[in-house]
């Protein structure tokens, strides 16, 4: 009774860690009773803790004991299950090795005991009280089409893909897919081929079907050299210069957009993958998916959406969603 | 534990900057406490020594006044007893000029001392004499003298001289 009324005294601090590929999301929000004080968001180049990391925490939980730190799970061997009994639940995990939290009784998700205590160990210094699946920020973002609708609900984060269908609350299929990983297993793949298509061109190249005399008939066609000459004199240094940089500009942002592009074809690839092995894989109870609904939370281009809706015919919805919040609602719920 | 895989750590509001607090403000109200249980102390020992004082102010008070009455007492009994012994002084000495007065030839059988006179008996050899040698100074002492004789066996007189002093005189005398 005397420790709820000095917690009304104290204001409550909320702390929410999003680890993305290369860089620390730090959330943080100071509330009064159910008042929101006040809120700071600020980003570290490094993906573990480090001392400024530290500091700004500190900086926010030093005047109340009533702190609460949350994490986004970053286990690769996290998912969901469409089955609370223990029973059923070794078909689609091992069991021995994870923990579960189980959902409305009909769905649970689970993330590695090892991953996890990996988790709080990283975060010794300043603790950590919640860890949250990406799978309960998803279903509590999409708690209102889930009960009444069958759709595939998607949480795009930075470095992961968590994707669950949903058929009016009651889960299908569910699957935690981590792009890196994907990543380099697709390298290798191409690796692979490309000595393949080498070795292929090795054994059917001929040399004694080349002809130099035509490759040179060829050279002819080009302009006459000495033109070129003429360039020197009609463009001034400076705005060569200018162009160089232009150009390189264009390169960048060329570059930005092919790995924009490359990452949402990596995505919608993922994402095919998926579909594919719950529509083949016997486990799963396999349903015609029409709807898909995405919780963007890191700004996915509307290629992604192109893809999926010409490609898969899919009615796609996409949702922004701001990560931190979410997870620091989930907390506030949990406390 | 309806999201989290993890149960959040207990937080607790005794942190140490409140347990300094909390020991500060602890051991303050312990030395006001014990400082007041020390003034009540105080307070309840002058109390009871005022009591006593009081008490002892009365008693003291007390046997003044008893001692003031007996000094009274004593000094009445001293003024008492000085008029009793100057009384026994004057009725010494006024036996002892009585008996000077008396003249070796009348002897005394009887003498009664009152309070404003006196009665002698005796035996004289004649009335002359004791007309001239007993009679004439009784009657320079007292204011009347009366005498009657009758005689005795051998002859001699037996004599009664009965005299007074009178007290409106003595006044008059005095003032």
């Amino acid at each position: 009774m005397i420790s709820k009324l000095i917690e009304a005294i104290y204001t409550k601090v909320f702390v929410n860690i999003i680890v993305n590929r290369s860089s620390t999301n730090v959330y943080i929000e100071v509330c009064s009773r159910n008042n929101v004080d006040q809120s700071d968001e600020k980003e570290f180049e490094s993906i573990s803790m480090n001392e400024k990391m530290h500091d700004f925490i500190y900086s926010y939980t030093q005047d109340t004991p009533y702190f609460y730190i949350s994490i986004l799970d970053t286990s690769q061997s996290q998912g969901a299950i469409p089955t609370c009994e223990k029973s059923q639940m070794s078909k689609f995990y091992d069991a021995d090795t994870s923990t579960y939290i189980c959902n409305s009784n009909n769905w649970a998700h689970y993330s590695s005991k090892y991953d996890l205590e990996l988790l709080k160990n990283s975060y010794k210094d300043v603790g950590i009280d919640f860890i949250f699946s990406s799978f309960s920020v998803l279903s509590s973002f999409f708690k209102d089409k889930i009960d009444s609708t069958m759709a595939m609900y998607i949480l795009v984060e930075d470095n992961y893909i968590s994707l669950s269908v949903f058929d009016n609350s009651k889960l299908l299929f569910a699957k935690h897919l981590d792009m890196e990983y994907e990543d380099e297993s697709s390298l290798l793949i191409d690796e692979e081929e490309e000595d393949e298509e080498d070795f292929d061109l090795g054994e059917s190249v001929n040399l004694d079907d080349l002809d130099v005399d035509d490759d040179m008939d060829s050279l002819d066609d080009l302009g006459d050299i000495e033109d070129l000459g003429n360039i020197e004199e009609m463009t001034d240094f400076e705005e060569e210069g200018e162009i160089s940089d232009i150009s390189s500009e264009e390169d960048d942002t060329s570059s930005l957009e092919t790995e924009g592009f490359n990452e949402d074809y990596q995505r919608y690839s993922l994402i095919q993958n998926a579909i594919n092995t719950f529509y083949k894989d016997p486990k799963y109870e396999s349903k015609f998916i029409e709807t898909v609904y995405i919780a963007d939370s890191i700004g996915v281009s509307s290629d992604l959406k192109t893809y999926l809706e010409e490609d898969m015919f899919l009615s796609v919805y996409i949702r922004q969603l701001d990560l931190s919040s979410e997870i620091c609602e989930l907390a506030k719920e949990e406390v | 534990m309806k999201y989290s895989y993890i149960t959040p750590r207990k937080k607790s509001f005794f942190t140490k900057d409140f347990q300094l607090m909390f020991t500060f403000f602890n051991v303050t109200f312990l030395m006001l406490f014990i400082t007041y249980i020390f003034l009540l102390f105080r307070s309840y020992q002058f109390d009871s020594r005022a009591q006593e004082i009081v008490l002892t102010k009365t008693e003291t008070s007390q046997s003044i006044e008893k001692m003031e009455l007996y000094t009274d007492k004593v000094t009445k009994e001293y003024l008492f007893a000085e008029n009793i012994f100057t009384a026994n002084s004057v009725l010494k000495d006024s036996i002892t000029n009585l008996f000077d007065l008396v003249p070796n030839r009348i002897t005394l059988s009887q003498a009664k001392l009152l309070e404003n006179g006196l009665i002698l008996y005796g035996i004289t050899p004649n009335e002359d004499v004791y007309n001239f040698m007993l009679a004439a100074p009784l009657r320079s002492v007292f204011n009347r003298t009366y005498s009657s004789f009758y005689p005795a066996q051998n002859g001699w007189l037996r004599f009664v001289s009965t005299n007074y002093t009178d007290k409106e005189k003595e006044e008059l005398n005095e003032d």
